[in-house]
């Protein structure tokens, strides 16, 4: 009877947001007389930051500062559709939306200024609340001054709309699956590297660390993607060897019903996180980024599961890794009747499973 | 019954059976403790009853009739907060919030009674609270640094010594 160490990896690639035409996301802006901004996009902020980000975008992309930004989700009347906050979206869809909105917002506040200085909207550029001459920027007005022009000289309302949906993708030859553009708006690649402990005589399990490399796009916020990463991490940690939402699926009296009944990890149970963070822009994000949110939670039950085989030696094929399992992995091992790996399917774009041809007016049963 | 709240002493109307947690958020309207699994199980509406972190959700409040308690709301105001509060802003230590009142308060009686910074240490102390978003990775950053002494600049954040980043050269733009 023995403490065995054990090292396991695990890969994830994860398409960003919804795809083919699912997927939409609206957002509307209007700037208040004094220059302030107000953003109505759908996306609520369930704590992960994308009223943040989704400021961060219209800040920096009409030119004002970020504190001059409000983004208001209060209510579903005021604000325009959006599918909503999952599929690590918001950043990349949502964001989009608000990025097309703002870039409006910039050329309709660069046609009033260009009536105030008498001066091409061509030879203007807006910066830090400041909308100045190219090479002189001793020339200037106030985007308050201009919103300030638009309202009481002009009689105009500085807004801006946009919207974003992921193109959907057709097959264009059956026999190879070839679509006719990307199915996926953005992929992006994670991995992680687990290193655990397992007593072979009470099955327990103990993750000493995870380490893991991911592919973000761009961190636009890198505190936010880093609070993603390692709450992902522990998350992640709980599939493989805590949490059973539905032990005896599809009955559902069996799961835990409250958070004392269904087991997290905590503080006890955090290993040693250690994350590389890979800025490799796509090409259709705003500045950049790939959704990260929830692919961050999807390489650590596999790498824990990994580790443990190289621990032991035995292949645990169920989520989560409990003690009794793993136990039960040991003891057909030492009878000489060892489960065999589950072969994974491989699935290179099949149209009937594929589940998310809304574009096809298909029913999809049970 | 008689409780001090965050210093202001307040009569309490509730039967002697409800709990500390209903007192606090339906009678008096203090609503940083959070109603989570309201059996003991999660940590959010922990309070300080006489200086001790205490699950409101599981406490009479006859059995406190006299005692101090004390909420995230009497540890500091938005111009003067308790370090801990400090800390937490600047590590970024909470996401969506809902475990952190709960944390703030636990984590002042862990450095108040003499804490260490050593990771282990605050783990046992703070593994009574569940929290879903932050991987915890953040939390325990503020926690020592209270406990090392360190002082905050709540208008930045702490950058995190787990994180490693690496710009893929000649990637798309």
């Amino acid at each position: 009877m023995a403490v065995h160490r054990g090292k396991g990896l695990a890969t994830v690639e994860y398409p960003t947001g919804m795809n083919q035409n699912g997927d939409p996301s609206q957002a509307w802006i209007k700037v208040k007389p004094d220059g302030r901004v107000d953003v109505f996009s759908g996306t609520a902020d369930i704590g992960n930051g994308s009223k943040t980000v989704q400021s961060q975008i219209v800040a920096e992309t009409i030119g004002v500062p970020y504190d001059w930004v409000t983004y208001d989700n209060s209510n579903t009347d005021s604000s325009p559709m959006c599918t909503g906050t999952f599929a690590s979206r918001a950043t990349f869809v949502a964001g989009n939306a608000v990025l097309k909105a703002a870039r409006q917002v910039r050329e309709r506040i660069l046609a009033v200024a260009s009536r105030e200085l008498e001066i091409d909207p061509a030879d203007l550029e807006v910066a830090d609340g400041s909308v100045s001459v190219k090479g002189t920027p001793a020339k200037s007005m106030g985007v308050d001054e201009v919103a300030g022009a638009a309202t009481f000289v002009h009689g105009e309302l500085l807004t801006g709309d946009g919207a974003h949906l992921n193109p959907g993708a057709a097959i264009i030859d059956p026999t190879t699956g070839e679509v006719d553009k990307p199915p996926h708006a953005a992929i992006s690649y994670a991995a992680c590297t687990a290193e655990v402990e397992v007593d072979d005589e009470t099955g327990d399990v103990r993750v000493l660390s995870l380490t893991q490399a991911y592919d973000i796009g761009r961190a636009m916020n890198p505190t936010l993607v880093e609070g993603q990463i390692d709450g992902g991490a522990v998350m992640g940690l709980g599939f493989g060897l805590l949490e059973d939402c539905y032990p005896y699926y599809p009955t559902a009296e069996h799961r835990g019903d409250g958070m004392n009944t269904y087991h997290v990890p905590t503080m006890a149970e955090l290993p040693e996180i250690k994350n590389v963070l890979m800025e490799n822009p796509s090409s259709g994000g705003p500045y950049g980024a790939k959704g990260i949110g929830e692919m961050s939670n999807n390489a650590q039950p596999a790498a824990i599961a990994n580790a443990i085989h190289d621990a032991v030696g035995v292949w645990v094929t169920e989520f989560p890794i409990t003690p009794e399992r793993v136990l039960a992995a040991l003891d057909a091992k030492s009878e000489g009747r060892s489960e065999p790996r589950r072969e994974g399917r491989v699935v290179a774009f099949d149209e009937e499973l594929s589940i998310n041809s809304f574009t096809s007016a298909k029913t999809w049963g049970a | 019954m008689e409780l001090t709240v965050n210093s202001v002493a307040r009569t309490v109307q509730s039967p002697p059976l409800s709990s500390l947690l209903t007192v606090l958020r339906e009678e008096l309207d203090i609503t940083s403790p959070k109603a989570g699994c309201e059996s003991g199980g999660c940590g959010a509406c922990t309070v300080l009853v006489d200086g001790q972190p205490r699950r409101s959700c599981l406490t009479a409040v006859c059995a406190v009739d006299g005692a101090e308690v004390t909420t995230v709301e009497g540890l500091g105001t938005p111009e003067d907060l308790s370090r801990v509060q400090q800390a937490f802003i600047h590590h970024y230590a909470a996401q969506c919030g809902f475990c952190t009142d709960g944390l703030i308060v636990a984590a002042t009686a862990y450095v108040g009674g003499g804490g260490s910074a050593d990771t282990g240490d605050i783990g046992e102390a703070l593994a009574g609270h569940y929290c879903r978003c932050t991987g915890y990775v953040k939390i325990l950053e503020a926690v020592a640094a209270v406990a090392r002494g360190d002082t905050f600049d709540t208008a930045s954040t702490a950058s995190s010594a787990n994180n490693t980043y690496v710009t893929i050269a000649g990637a798309e733009s």
